[in-house]
């Protein structure tokens, strides 16, 4: 069926998106890790306390929570009440499922891509510069429209699986 | 309650019924009722803007790095030390493998600052080896989850910083020490619950190893022991921050794991680093929203409405400290304990502070209560993973854990009526 196989290659994109956010969170949280410890270690032993680390890790903490947490939409890593849903028989329970992710997807719309993007685009407005390392804010907060894209893109791939599997009986 | 409160509720309950991950129904709940308070562009970006300056602090950093530390921990050989340590303290007790667990997973939870973590470490080796004793698997999963859950009260712990930054910025250190009291006493009522029901249903001593191997087993669990000595040792002699120690931490076990115990390889560790940044993010975007629906709600004015409420019903001390408990025993059973702390806080911290409670003691005893909700059906973190390392169900769980729950509100109980249990350490210290 050509609906199967846009399916299908929807989620093989979505694959390749996964694995690719993958890698970018493991060298975030890495480059945090370095970072933090390098505070430390320049606090106590150089005893030349730097100052652009603890504002760089306060932006990775950023992209790492907000980039990781379209990661998680993928994953299914997110809590969440299955309750009530798996009681449901197959059919009525699909049309929930695809109603929860409707959710998703019109709140990364509407607060992250949308939301987000206005953030954005009014600090670079106010040339909001960081104190320490002298970046514009305006790209820290780039993470939140990035997310909402990923998450959209992650929960319409769901909806789609969900419509494409035949309901059991 | 004015109406935009009102919807916040119901979109939020509807969003949780139909199984909306709670972040998300938190966030939506907070954006549609922006929408009905302030124009539709502000509205957004109001919200885009709190999500994310909500995770811009140095505190939380801890965060992260504690998580990862305990991932260090739990595959990096230091759960099987703690486990041999434990059995030789409390093993030759009637039903010793039901203490030897509550001990492991407290050891585990202060150490690694994570319940969900020391629930699949400890459990997973110990839920198969009580049960290899005849111990009824549901029994072992219940004190694997409730004995974890304590190491949460006892610090370092990542709830608490969390609370500290909803707080306002009541002293991390502080409320570490505040935990210590709490929390070991806590541990110590599960052995004594774990123990009546093992000498009624005549569970087997798990014989307590001889001197010689004894000492070995101490010998071995130094190392991992004396993460907790570095880390807490440096907070409250005010040597590292929270932050900083949680950064020490993650250094100290990736030395054991890897090349001193060798049970972590290099090439494990992106898997690791991912596992863990997925982990810290699920925490991070519930602090993302939550920060935001608590930022709609005192714009609504309601913990000044709520505090005045609270005060005209009654004005003894005893029955709104049970009231605020019980709201809070019954939220914790289907909210995660980080929105509940980020969104009570701010709402009831003004009216303890009416009440004369101090800070320090608010905290410690809304944590301990909403751990109580992490073991509770229908939602919570601990439940969800002890049941899948048991491979057993929620219902079947919940039974064995009613004595548990018991004993866990008869503590809560004590530290919400004596405060000198939360407050005498840390007085002792000087904070």
């Amino acid at each position: 069926m050509p609906a199967n196989g846009f399916v299908a290659l929807l989620t093989l994109v979505v694959d390749r998106v996964e694995r690719t956010l993958a890698w970018l969170l493991v060298l975030l949280m890495g480059v945090m890790v370095v970072d933090v410890t390098w505070q430390v270690v320049s606090r106590f032993l150089l005893r030349a306390p730097s100052s652009f680390t603890e504002e760089l890790a306060g932006f990775l903490l950023i992209w790492v929570g907000i980039l990781g947490a379209a990661y998680g939409f993928r994953t299914r890593a997110h809590l969440g009440i299955d309750l009530l849903v798996s009681r449901l028989r197959s059919g009525a329970r699909r049309a929930v499922t695809i109603l929860a992710h409707t959710v998703v997807v019109l709140f990364a719309l509407s607060v992250m891509v949308i939301g987000g993007t206005l953030l954005v685009r009014l600090a670079f407005q106010l040339d909001q510069i960081s104190a320490a390392m002298g970046i514009r804010v305006g790209f820290v907060y780039l993470v939140l429209p990035l997310s909402g894209v990923l998450i959209t893109l992650f929960s319409i791939e769901s909806i789609a699986r969900a419509i494409a599997v035949p309901v059991e009986r | 309650m004015d109406a935009p409160v009102v919807l916040l509720v119901v979109t939020f309950l509807a969003c949780l019924a139909i199984g909306v991950p709670i972040a998300v129904s938190i966030g939506a709940a907070t954006a549609v009722t922006m929408l009905v308070t302030i124009p539709l562009e502000p509205a957004v970006t109001t919200t885009a803007l709190r999500m994310a300056t909500g995770i811009d602090s140095f505190a939380l950093l801890a965060i992260p790095f504690f998580i990862l530390s305990g991932r260090l921990i739990a595959e990096g050989g230091m759960a099987q030390r703690l486990i041999d340590f434990a059995k030789v303290l409390v093993g030759g007790f009637a039903g010793g493998l039901a203490y030897v667990n509550v001990l492991a997973s407290m050891f585990f939870g202060t150490i690694s600052g994570s319940a969900v973590a020391a629930t699949s470490a400890v459990g997973g080796f110990m839920i198969p080896a009580m049960e290899d004793e005849g111990y009824e698997r549901e029994y072992s999963v219940a004190v694997t989850m409730t004995g974890s859950a304590t190491g949460l009260i006892i610090p370092p712990s990542n709830i608490l910083i969390v609370y500290s930054l909803a707080s306002g910025g009541v002293s991390i250190a502080a409320l570490f020490v505040a935990g210590y009291v709490p929390g070991i006493l806590l541990g110590l009522a599960l052995m004594l619950v774990g123990a009546v029901i093992a000498k009624r249903r005549r569970y087997p001593v798990a014989g307590r190893p001889g001197l010689a191997e004894g000492f070995r087993a101490f010998l071995r669990a130094i190392p991992s022991l004396l993460l907790i000595v570095i880390v807490m040792g440096g907070i409250i002699a005010g040597i590292f921050t929270a932050t900083e120690a949680s950064a020490v931490a993650v250094v100290y076990s990736l030395i054991l794991a890897v090349p001193v115990y060798r049970e972590v390889r290099v090439s494990d560790l992106p898997q690791i680093l991912l596992k863990s940044a997925e982990t810290t993010a699920i925490v991070m975007f519930l602090i993302a929203t939550s920060t935001a629906l608590a930022w709609i709600l005192s714009y609504e004015n309601l913990p000044q409405d709520l505090a005045a409420f609270l005060l005209s019903l009654t004005d003894s001390r005893v029955l709104i400290l049970l009231l605020i408990n019980l709201l809070f025993l019954v939220v914790g059973t289907f909210m995660d304990i980080t929105p509940a702390v980020l969104i009570f806080t701010p709402i009831f911290l003004p009216v303890a502070h009416e009440l004369d409670i101090s800070s320090l003691h608010f905290g410690i005893m809304m944590v301990l209560n909403l751990c109580i909700g992490l073991c509770t059906p229908p939602v919570g973190s601990i439940l969800f993973v002890g049941c899948g390392i048991g491979r057993t169900t929620v219902a079947r769980t919940t039974r064995a854990l009613l004595p548990f729950y018991a004993v866990m509100v008869l503590v809560l109980l004590l530290v919400v009526y004596l405060p000198w249990l939360t407050e005498a350490l840390p007085r002792l210290l000087g904070y």
